[in-house]
């Protein structure tokens, strides 16, 4: 049986990490691929409705309780410097470095920003 | 005529005389003379023969001599007036000579009546004028006034005898007295006093005229009724000796004359002939006076005549089938001769046709005016008078020397067509004949064509067959229509201002006169003159003439007149009288050129004849000539009278190939260029160095063309057009190069000037202009086809061509360069080039248009500044300018990144460009505008700048609600 320890770093509280899920891909407009971009701008409403802003489109999400929390685990094989303090060799461990609770989702259609807008139509 | 203007003029001058009389004498009182009246005021000269002042300058000092008295009509005028001064001695009219001691005696001259005015009335030698026949009831009047009183003026003209026996001198004589002349010049003369040797007292009878005893003041000097008795005495005379002359020769002339004599009018001619051969022209002698003497055609006779008698029913009231036994046996016989020898052709069918039309609803005959056509000489206007009077009408001719501007033509016409003469004539209706007409203006034309077509309207109406329409309209109409015929004749029926007339007139042209009839007519001519001629000879006349009947008889008349009692072939061929002065057309002159004169045979003894030109250069080696330099003169006169050399160069240039050529070596065409080349020399050197003697040697060159290329066979020969024709290519090519040069790149253009473009540039062009191009898109053309493209529509933006689409006339779709320079620099006859398909041509154009803008964008965009440098990176910027971004703001990680940010990063962004990449420049009051505008609209400007150029977008997934769902193993998590 494989024991595996869990151990969360932080004594008071874990962070809290938000879930998001796209109906969609997110592409890189260039070729250089999505890696240091910028994603877009997620605020909220007042009403507490996320929006989410990528590129000239608008989502509009909700937020989901997920009834199985995920846990954000942190994966650390044992090396040579990796030794406990205690001296004592030990195996892989996982650090919980966040709890998610909640995930938001956007499921809808998203909206065109057109810019420029005639004034006067 | 002239007779009652003299008696006009007597009796003005009689009642000057008469009211004048009383103060000449008081005045001549004053001056010392009371004998005389001042009418005599010269009478101081008397026995000094007065002459013409410019003769007495002339003579001088000397002593002018009798003129010999050789010619009859001076022997004639000093006959005439003798007996005026026998008369006047008779009379006893002689005043005495004033006895003037002082020999001062001043004459001032006075116009010189000279005699020839005086004495015309009373011409003795003019023919009795009942005698003489008149060809019409017009004409002789007038003939008769012409002809002979030029003759009579002759005689008077040279001064009587007796003025040899005068002096003249330039200064006054010593011893004698003198009378001293002045003339209006202000010339001075003296003239010698002398004893009356003869002792009648007056030696010159020009003085004898010039006064008169009684205080009546005379024109003439002597009464005119003695004078007339004078001269009908003198005429008696004549025609005593005439007479007894002529039965002579007709004695001598035997027999064979009888048969000769038409039953016409053999009664007057024994009468008159000599007499008027005399002083008449014979043309006018012996012109026909009957329709059965008629020389010209018959059908053309018969075809007038009978449209002449259309117009009876309307003219003389007759009706129409009435008309048929009206004319007299004559025309009716030669009508059946005629019907009998020849066969109708179709054309003549075809004026017989229309002659038999109906007449139209008011009786006229369909077409109102005849126009007889034909050249000169044929009998045109004889036949005209001749047949108007067979018809009953009396003729009123109106001829070139009338005047023909449009007024008085109308005035004319009208007064001809609607009044009636009514003195002589015998109330005959007007036949109005209008001879050459061709040389009349337009406008008098359409004046005529008004007046036929008066009352058009009514015509036009469909012509019920002789239907009596409405009668009040009718008649108040019918005043002003034409209801007299109008022959018109002329001699060139295709001169432009006789188009409109030609349409409505009934044409009749008129052949050449039959040599034979006219060889006939010649013969009993010379036959009643006394001239010995033979057939042979008369018939080499009428060749000579073209069978011109006048021409004729004029030259036989000048032979005769010359003293010539027989005609020969030989005297026919040196005379030059009987050449008409008359323009030939071009083409036949082109004719004469090209083709070698086709009846040989009949010039018999032409050899020994002289042409006309032969007998100015010189009767040396006459004998020598032969056919050819017959046929060389010839032409050479024709060429030299046809007028327009440049137009019959051109003719031959322009068919001497086409003919048919029979040397193989071409040395006659080159030899005729050669001749041409010259013919330029020629006329440029005339032309533009005015050395205008040069233009002598023009004519040689048909001459040249003659002998190089005459043909038996008749050529065809069309107008030259190429000269046009070429005229409008050169200017046509010039307006194209200038076109092409002004439309050149300034670059190119320094080294295109014209000449050199068309010789050495252009032809290369068009090769370079057309390279091998795939037809496809320019999208798949390789690198290579690219650049030749890119060039190819360098070179032709620098000469400024292009491609144009045209539509040709069968409905395709072409591209032409433009300008056509192909025409400039391309033989048409030579195959054309391998030409550039369509599509090529078409896309060839694109790239032509797409260059143009593109270079007309960078030339305004180099005029926008230095500042559009910087522009290339603007547009297509991003991924250099997020780096930028990056690199500016290295710090702010990817979750810090807020909205705020970006809008800052936006706000820094380039100047504001346009579609093109060109910095809008916003105007002071835009920017402030803005700027005072909402922040919330700059702010929702700046957020949508940074939406819409974010890196990363996102695209929907549709239909998939659970798009995220990965199979996740847990030995992946380990």
């Amino acid at each position: 049986m494989v024991q595996i320890v869990i151990s969360s770093a932080g004594a008071g509280g874990l962070a809290e990490w938000v879930l998001m899920e796209l109906q969609g891909e997110i592409e890189a407009r260039y070729s250089t691929g999505l890696a240091g971009n910028l994603l877009g701008d997620l605020h909220y409403t007042t009403e507490g409705i996320p929006v989410l802003i990528v590129g000239h489109h608008i989502l509009y999400g909700k937020i989901i309780h997920l009834e199985k929390p995920f846990a954000v685990l942190v994966k650390h094989t044992p090396g040579d410097q990796d030794c406990d303090e205690l001296g004592r060799e030990t195996g892989t461990r996982y650090l919980v470095t966040a709890l998610i609770k909640n995930k938001i989702l956007f499921k809808t259609r998203p909206k065109p920003i057109i810019t420029n807008v005639p004034k006067k139509v | 005529m002239e007779e009652d203007y003299e008696w006009e003029l007597r009796g003005v001058e009689d009642d000057f005389g008469r009211q004048f009389a009383a103060e000449l004498e008081v005045l001549a009182e004053l001056e010392g003379t009371p004998t005389l009246s001042p009418s005599r005021a010269p009478q101081p000269t008397v026995g000094r023969p007065q002459l013409t002042f410019e003769e007495a300058i002339a003579g001088g000092d000397a002593t002018t001599h009798p003129s010999p008295a050789g010619s009859p009509g001076k022997s004639e005028g000093r006959a005439s007036k003798r007996p005026v001064d026998a008369d006047f001695q008779r009379d006893g009219l002689l005043p005495p000579t004033p006895k003037v001691k002082r020999p001062r005696l001043e004459v001032v001259k006075r116009l010189n009546f000279t005699p020839e005015e005086m004495e015309e009335p009373p011409l003795p030698d003019s023919p009795p004028r009942d005698i003489t026949p008149p060809p019409s009831p017009e004409i002789p009047t007038g003939l008769w006034g012409d002809g002979p009183s030029d003759a009579g003026a002759d005689g008077a003209l040279t001064p009587a005898s007796p003025a040899a026996r005068n002096p003249v001198r330039r200064r006054p004589p010593v011893l004698e007295d003198y009378v001293n002349v002045t003339s209006t010049r202000g010339d001075r003369a003296f003239l010698v006093l002398r004893g009356d040797p003869t002792g009648t007292g007056v030696q010159s009878p020009l003085l004898d005229i010039r006064w008169r005893g009684r205080s009546q003041l005379d024109l003439l000097g002597v009464s005119f009724a003695s004078l007339k008795e004078q001269v009908d005495s003198e005429r008696r005379q004549q025609r005593l000796k005439e007479a007894q002359w002529l039965s002579d020769t007709l004695h001598s002339l035997g027999t064979e004359e009888e048969e000769a004599q038409p039953s016409g009018a053999p009664e007057e001619e024994p009468v008159d002939g000599q007499d008027a051969s005399q002083q008449c022209l014979w043309v006018d002698e012996f012109a026909p006076r009957h329709y059965t003497e008629l020389l010209s055609d018959d059908f053309t006779n018969r075809c007038l005549l009978k449209w002449l008698k259309l117009w009876d029913p309307v003219v003389f009231g007759h009706e129409r089938p009435a008309r048929k036994p009206r004319p007299s046996a004559e025309p009716a016989r030669a009508g059946k001769e005629a019907a009998a020898s020849a066969k109708w052709k179709s054309h003549e069918q075809l004026v017989e046709e229309m002659l038999e039309a109906e007449l139209d609803p008011s009786q006229r005959p369909r077409q109102k005016v005849a126009l007889l056509c034909g050249p000169p000489g044929l009998g045109k206007t004889t036949l005209a008078h001749v047949i108007a009077r067979h018809a009953g009408y009396s003729v009123v001719e109106m001829n070139a020397s009338d005047d023909r501007s449009p007024e008085a033509f109308r005035t004319r016409i009208e007064a001809a067509t609607q009044m009636e003469s009514v003195l002589g004539a015998g109330g005959r209706p007007n036949c109005l004949v209008i001879d050459e007409i061709d040389g009349a203006p337009t406008a008098a034309i359409n004046v005529l064509l008004g007046v036929l077509n008066r009352r058009g309207p009514q015509e036009a109406e469909p012509r019920g067959p002789a239907a009596p329409s409405g009668g009040g309209r009718r008649g108040r109409a019918e005043a002003g229509l034409l209801t007299r015929p109008i022959i018109c004749i002329c001699n060139d029926q295709f001169a432009p201002s006789l188009r409109q007339l030609k349409q409505q007139a009934f044409l009749l042209h008129f052949p050449p006169t039959l040599p034979s009839r006219l060889v006939q007519r010649l013969q009993e001519i010379s036959l009643r003159q006394g001239v010995r001629a033979d057939p042979g000879a008369l018939a080499a006349l009428c060749e000579k003439t073209d069978n011109d009947i006048r021409a004729c008889i004029n030259t036989l008349q000048f032979l005769h007149r010359r003293g010539r009692r027989e005609l020969s072939v030989r005297d026919v061929q040196a005379t030059r009288v009987g050449l008409k002065d008359q323009r030939k057309g071009l083409f036949s002159v082109w004719q004469e050129v090209f083709q070698l004169p086709r009846d040989q045979r009949r010039r018999v003894g032409q050899d020994l004849a002289l042409p006309a030109h032969m007998l100015l250069l010189g009767p040396g080696d006459a004998g020598s000539l032969t056919s050819a330099s017959q046929r060389f003169y010839h032409v050479l006169h024709v060429a030299t009278s046809a007028g327009e050399h440049e137009k019959v160069v051109q003719g031959l240039f322009d068919n001497f190939l086409r003919l048919r050529l029979r040397d193989s070596s071409l040395g006659a065409v080159c030899s005729a260029l050669d001749w041409l080349a010259f013919d330029d020399l020629l006329a440029q050197a005339a032309h533009h160095g005015q050395s205008f003697q040069l233009l002598r040697y023009l004519p040689f060159l048909p001459v040249a063309f003659h002998v190089l290329f005459a043909r038996s066979h008749v050529p065809r020969i069309s107008f030259p057009s190429s000269q046009q024709e070429a005229q409008n290519r050169i200017s046509q090519t010039r307006n194209l190069i200038q076109t092409l040069v002004s439309g050149m790149a300034p670059a190119t253009r320094s080294r295109a000037a014209p000449q050199a473009l068309v010789l050495d540039a252009l032809c290369l062009l068009l090769d370079i202009l057309a390279p091998k191009l795939r037809p496809v898109s320019t999208q798949l053309y390789g690198a290579r086809e690219k650049q030749q493209l890119a060039s190819l529509v360098g070179t032709m933006l620098a000469y400024s061509l292009t491609y144009r689409q045209e539509r040709t006339p069968d409905g395709q779709y072409v591209y032409r360069l433009e300008p056509n320079v192909e025409d400039v620099c391309r033989f048409p006859e030579l195959p054309a080039r391998k030409p550039l398909t369509y599509q090529a041509k078409q896309l060839i154009a694109r790239e032509i248009e797409v260059e143009k803008m593109r270079r007309a964008e960078a030339v305004s965009r180099a005029g926008n500044g230095p500042q559009a440098d910087r522009s290339p990176a603007g547009p297509e910027g991003p991924p250099g300018g997020s780096g930028e971004r990056d690199g500016r703001r290295p710090a702010l990680r990817n979750h810090e990144q807020r909205l705020e940010h970006i809008m800052r990063a936006v706000r820094e962004e380039q100047p504001e460009r346009d579609f093109f990449g060109r910095v809008v420049v916003r105007s002071a009051a835009a920017l402030r505008a803005e700027d005072a505008g909402l922040e919330k609209d700059s702010a929702e400007w700046r957020i949508g700048t940074a939406v819409g150029r974010s890196e990363v977008w996102f695209r929907f997934n549709e239909g998939v609600s659970n798009a995220v769902r990965r199979t996740l193993y847990v030995r992946d998590l380990l």
